[in-house]
């Protein structure tokens, strides 16, 4: 057992992971809002970071760990509902391309917004936890508690989510809006309501998403540390089939757990050349990913 | 560089025009006025010849300015107009098949790399090196855009932003060919070829000359880009991808082959960004890894948006923004009274770009030029409908 908890393969999985769940659960948020309101929303990592920027930001106020980290969440989660309001509504049902276009602007304006407020230089957000990794023996265990850390909080995330859209009035509202708005209309949801909280909600994960990236030992809170995160993380959205929140966290994990063998058996400049390998495989393959039913378009 | 310029060709029927004004001002206010008005006609009339025209007039009025001007302002037209034809390629793919890329970036990463690797290695002719590198690019726009037939606009532009990305870290992978972020020089001959030097004619030992006789090239090269892609517009292949855009079940009812019409799109943006970036490298004579990151691809998309899509004139203003905006942006930072080195100075562009894009996106989508047609064209439709 501890030979098999230490050895090369175990390690890769295990150091895949906490990057796995982080693009698990961008991924995540991007099928919440697209979901929601058919727009993919490209300045979801530049939202959560500033997010995470304003939450933890207090530590330098001598805010403990917690409280900040608590405070991303609602942080991430005005801004979302806030570019939905201001910026998306004007734009339901024009042409495909303005609303990519004005969630690339936005995601220009809020990394030069944050750089201009915090600076570009890295700023190191360490939690409470140690990076050391747990030792077996004389064998190193590819997991510290930081790590746990960070993978608990993102499991602990997706099954709240998960329950919230199962389980409560409010998620079958918000399914019901994302599916059928005009008929959950006609019975009493107020569906532009459920939308603007479908961003929101989406937005508090990422905000979750970027304060793991930044609580990584070396990685540290960067204006622009989502963009990597964020392309993985729609890789692994769109192989779930942008429909499926848990094709985007199954596909994230996968990506993720990919990521860390390629790191160690080829080159970590392979990473992301190959994640796009497998997209373009996976979209040849089944152009609707692996986690849908290929809807069929009526003219 | 075929604008939608008024420039005229001559005209000899107007000529023979009876003055109603007499004297020779009223008579030459007539002729103007005459000729002005046959331009549409001529236009109708022989398409390829005005568009050529309008072209050489162009080039040449942008040539004499490139003799006029300050080298670094030389420069700076130089590297707007080989962004320019990027901004073309993009403006293509995007107004006419419909199709969003945010990884123009890495082709126009793939021009730079191969113009200057294969220029170095073979020590061939510029012209050959830029014929090169544009092939390259075609052929990579051939390997991003088949996945392409198969994506539609989010999934598209989500891909093509990981191409953007990852083509940083290959630049990285391939250091030993591209010299990563230390900078690849381009060992390209100091002095004009000699039939330019006989052309021009002026000393060329200058540190003048050596600078314009670069700028003199990118801006013929890019006219004739331009006059090519002004044809590829308004042929049958480029009035067939505007119909794919508007519907695609009609298009594909009239033998509109989806699939061929999306990738054809992509070689001509990925061809186009590669030839921006060639002639950007001819203009800058080094290539440095960390300027192909995402931002690239996005400030190319940020250009067309702003410049208007789909029209050669916004590709051209798009391409003018990207010279002089940085010089623009870094006067009002002073003039304000900011400290360009601060976290607020060093941000200003950025802030204002990505500004200016989320208000053209909800106030004026159809960018500058496309604003500027629209308001053109409702005040003659008014002013004919009084008459």
């Amino acid at each position: 057992m501890d030979a098999f908890l230490t050895s090369r393969n175990v390690s890769d999985i295990l150091f895949g992971l906490v990057n796995g769940v982080v693009y698990g659960l961008v991924g995540l948020g991007l099928v919440l809002i697209w979901r929601a309101t058919r727009v993919l929303n490209f300045a979801l990592g530049a939202i959560a970071t500033a997010g995470a920027y304003l939450g933890l930001g207090l530590l330098s106020f001598h805010v403990p760990f917690w409280w900040c980290f608590l405070l991303c969440i609602p942080a991430g989660m005005v801004l979302g509902g806030l570019t939905e309001r201001l910026l998306v509504r004007p734009l339901y049902g024009k042409p495909e391309i303005n609303p990519i276009v004005a969630m690339v602007g936005l995601l220009i304006l809020i990394e030069a917004v944050v750089g201009s407020i915090w600076g570009t230089q890295n700023r190191s957000v360490l939690p409470p936890f140690s990076y050391v990794d747990f030792h077996l023996g004389a064998n190193v265990v590819k997991l510290s508690p930081l790590a746990l850390f960070q993978v608990s909080c993102a499991v602990v995330l997706a099954l709240a989510i998960g329950a919230l859209f199962r389980f409560t009035n409010l998620g079958l509202q918000l399914r019901a809006s994302a599916v059928a708005p005009e008929v959950s209309r006609l019975l009493g949801v107020r569906v532009s309501r459920m939308l603007t909280l479908g961003w929101m909600l989406a937005c508090g994960v990422a905000a979750v998403a970027a304060v793991i990236v930044s609580s990584g030992f070396i990685s540290g809170l960067t204006p622009s540390g989502m963009e990597g995160p964020f392309a993985a993380g729609f890789i692994a959205a769109a192989v779930g089939g942008l429909e499926s929140p848990s094709g985007a966290l199954v596909g994230g994990i996968s990506l993720g757990i990919l990521e860390a063998f390629v790191t160690d058996y080829f080159n970590p400049n392979l990473v992301l050349p190959y994640s796009l390998l497998v997209l373009v495989v996976v979209l040849m393959v089944r152009p609707h990913g692996l986690f849908t039913r290929q809807v069929v378009r009526r003219v | 560089m075929s604008s939608t310029g008024s420039q005229a060709p001559p005209d000899p029927a107007s000529t023979a025009a009876p003055a109603r004004r007499g004297g020779l001002a009223g008579r030459a206010v007539s002729i103007a006025r005459r000729s002005v008005s046959a331009v549409p006609q001529s236009r109708q009339r022989h398409p390829v010849l005005y568009r050529l025209v309008a072209t050489v007039l162009a080039v040449c009025v942008a040539l004499v300015v490139s003799g006029m001007v300050s080298s670094v302002t030389d420069l700076d037209l130089a590297t707007g107009a080989a962004m320019s034809i990027t901004i073309l390629g993009l403006s293509f793919l995007t107004g006419f098949s419909g199709q969003v890329s945010l990884g123009n970036g890495a082709f126009f990463g793939v021009g730079c790399y191969v113009f200057a690797i294969w220029g170095n290695h073979n020590n061939s002719s510029i012209g050959e090196s830029l014929l090169v590198c544009t092939a390259a690019g075609a052929l990579a726009g051939l390997i991003v855009g088949l996945p392409a037939t198969r994506l539609r606009g989010p999934y598209l532009a989500g891909m093509t932003i990981a191409v953007a990305i990852a083509f940083g870290s290959l630049i990285n992978q391939f250091s030993s060919w591209t010299n990563g972020d230390q900078g690849l020089n381009v060992q390209s001959p100091v002095t004009p070829p000699a039939w330019l030097a006989n052309f021009i004619g002026a000393p060329i030992s200058s540190q003048r000359a050596s600078y314009m006789w670069r700028a003199d090239i990118t801006i013929v090269v890019v006219g004739i880009a331009f006059f090519l892609m002004a044809n590829l517009f308004q042929s049958r292949r480029g009035r067939a991808m505007r119909l794919m855009r508007e519907n695609e079940v009609a298009a594909e009812l009239v033998g509109v082959s989806l699939p061929v019409a999306r990738v054809t799109a992509f070689v001509v943006a990925a061809a186009c960004a590669a030839l921006g970036g060639g002639l950007t490298t001819l203009v800058d004579t080094t290539v440095f890894g960390s300027t192909f990151s995402l931002t690239l691809s996005i400030q190319i998309l940020t250009l067309l948006v702003i410049g208007g899509i789909g029209t050669l004139s916004g590709s051209l203003i798009g391409g003018l923004l990207y010279a002089y905006s940085i010089t623009w942006i870094a006067e009002l930072v002073s003039g304000v009274g900011l400290n360009s080195t601060s976290k607020l100075g060093s941000e200003m562009n950025n802030i204002i770009f990505g500004a200016l894009l989320v208000i053209t996106v909800l106030v004026a989508p159809l960018g500058i030029a496309g604003t500027l047609r629209f308001v053109i064209s409702r005040r003659l439709a008014r002013r004919r409908s009084q008459n």
